[in-house]
């Protein structure tokens, strides 16, 4: 990978590859030579080159499916036909254009909320109301958690003040929602009270460690950020002994969290030289990581995190801890000691959400898979918070690339019925995620969750390419929404 | 995202990258991923 600068001097290049801690080349392009001979004028831009030194993928918007596509491409295997999403004609008739400007509110600027609301501003110059209410001021984002847990991103560079987005015309209320009352289509926070026309929930999900005897003494939340940084504080001072990381209980979010944080916690104890001091253990209810992706995908990562000499310990029922003896305890089973217990609490959905009459038998919002709508009308809702299930009777996996491609098509549904018209904006079902595995390396998984009888799901060989992409990724996240 | 010069024609698949001429270097495994991003 190499950045290109348009328009940069050397040494405004070298500044913006130390701030960013960039692990490539970043060459300066003073007189914008190579940026008019390649690029369609427009930053970023992003053209991926193949070994025969020919364009495969080109691309202004940075996402995780350009990447998909660029690899199906490299590879030279051409693409499994995917059904395409049944057509939007099959779905319910929704009301047609309303009169006046609407009033859509978006609960929650985590990643579902954010994309949803920076689509729907693309769509209208100002005459609806769009309004985000999250009780955080900030956006986080969570993925580069993992990387703050090993001490490579300081708490303040995975952030965002959400106020930012009310430069782009986007309202901003930084309180706690209390109350979401359907009948009378308005969201009550602790100091407002706001009609809505439209509503998309994206509240993610609530953890609750609290529900575990024990957590707060013992164990270290992987999933906070106050917690990744107590992480990283223990691993900077831990001389050795055994690493535990939990995961108390299904489901959570990230599939690939836990094995990615035993991944880092390994290479960041090599690199400090007590790793043939310590033992890491990942304990977790799963049969195999990531059910849902398949037994190709679980023993592939299974098989990493033999190599690394992570010992793994499926079907561990977690029962309780007891930071007494500092042992965790499955259901039926011997307790495992640990000297440091890295966890992923429960989840649940949030308390608003389950006091609002939304929620279904899984505990989560049921939604139409393609078009994310709840069962009421002008209600849809997307990321962690909703549930959808697959053809194999599994769950769509909670993670923030479905978030985030279903904040698009909702943005879209919504936008295209405000113009008075229908629109066919599905969801597909195909997701992405790299899977980070220490010392500047990564995998790269994606495919169809959609697809039937079963998802079909690909892993990539690791290389320092996808961990680099993931890196770009962040940075783009970051600017791109605010 | 913003546009610099929007009478750039960019490149399309299939295009020929002289990436040499250029000063980029080549590509190693796979590919080689050329993104052009501007600081501030
Ligand atoms: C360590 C880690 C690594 C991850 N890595 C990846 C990855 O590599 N790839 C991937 O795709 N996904 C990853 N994820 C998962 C991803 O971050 C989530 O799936 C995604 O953020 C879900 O988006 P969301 O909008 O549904 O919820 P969230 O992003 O969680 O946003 C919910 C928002 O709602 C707000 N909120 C909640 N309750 C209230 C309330 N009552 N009032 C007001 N505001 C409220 C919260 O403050 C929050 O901002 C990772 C997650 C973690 C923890």
């Amino acid at each position: 990978m190499v950045y290109v600068g348009p328009f940069e001097t050397k040494e405004s290049c070298q500044s913006w590859k130390d701030e960013y801690e960039l692990p490539f080349p970043v060459i300066s392009d003073e007189d914008g030579a190579i940026f008019k001979q390649l690029s369609n004028g427009w930053v970023p831009y992003t053209i991926l080159v193949g070994p025969d030194g020919k364009v495969q993928l080109w691309e202004s918007e940075f996402d995780e499916a350009g990447f998909a596509a660029a690899v199906e491409k490299l590879y030279r295997e051409p693409a499994e036909a995917q059904p395409e999403p049944e057509p939007a004609a099959r779905l319910a008739p929704q009301p047609a254009g309303r009169a006046g400007a609407a009033t859509i509110v978006i609960l929650g600027g985590g990643a579902g909320g954010l994309v949803a609301a920076y689509h729907l501003r693309r769509r209208f110059s100002g005459k609806h109301r769009i309004v985000l209410v999250d009780r955080s001021p900030d956006h986080l984002f969570q993925s580069s958690l993992l990387w703050h847990m090993v001490g490579q991103r300081r708490a303040d560079q995975i952030r965002r003040p959400l106020s930012d987005l009310t430069r782009r015309g986007i309202e901003f209320i930084n309180d706690e929602v209390v109350e979401i009352d359907l009948a009378n289509k308005l969201v009550k926070t602790h100091s407002e009270k706001i009609d809505f026309d439209y509503l998309i929930v994206s509240l993610g999900a609530q953890l609750v460690p609290e529900t575990v005897e024990g957590f707060d003494e013992m164990a270290l939340n992987l999933y906070d950020p106050k917690g990744a940084g107590m992480i990283n504080a223990a691993l900077e001072s831990f001389s050795g002994g055994r690493v535990g990381v939990l995961v108390t209980s299904m489901p959570f979010k990230c599939p690939a969290a836990p094995y990615e944080a035993a991944l880092l916690v390994d290479s960041f104890l090599r690199k400090k030289g007590v790793r043939n001091k310590s033992e890491i253990h990942v304990y977790t209810p799963e049969h195999q990581p990531m059910p849902v992706a398949g037994p190709v995908m679980g023993e592939a990562i299974t098989k990493v995190l033999g190599k690394r000499d992570i010992r793994y310990h499926p079907l561990f029922t977690f029962e309780k801890m007891q930071p007494g003896t500092h042992t965790i305890i499955p259901s039926g089973g011997e307790p495992e000691k640990v000297d440091l217990l890295i966890a992923v609490p429960p989840h649940q959905a949030p308390d608003v959400v389950r006091s609002s009459g939304l929620i279904g038998a899984s505990g989560w919002i049921p939604v139409d898979k393609h078009t994310l709508r709840t069962e009421h009308e002008g209600v849809y809702a997307i990321g962690d918070v909703n549930s959808v299930r697959l053809a194999n009777g599994k769950t769509l996996p909670m993670a923030g690339v479905f978030a985030h491609y279903e904040a698009k098509v909702v943005a879209e549904q919504i936008a295209t019925e405000l113009q008075g018209q229908r629109s066919d904006a599905a969801f597909s079902g195909k997701g992405y995620c790299w899977l980070e595995l220490g010392g500047g390396k990564a995998g790269f998984a994606g495919g169809n969750f959609y697809n039937e009888p079963e998802p079909s799901v690909r892993l990539y060989p690791p290389m320092r390419f996808w961990h680099w992409g993931k890196v770009l990724f962040e940075k783009w996240w970051l600017r791109h929404w605010f | 995202m913003k546009v610099l010069d929007e009478s750039y024609k960019g490149v399309s698949e299939g295009t020929l990258v002289p990436l040499n001429e250029l000063g980029l270097p080549a590509p190693t495994t796979g590919g080689l991923l050329i993104v052009f991003w501007k600081g501030q």
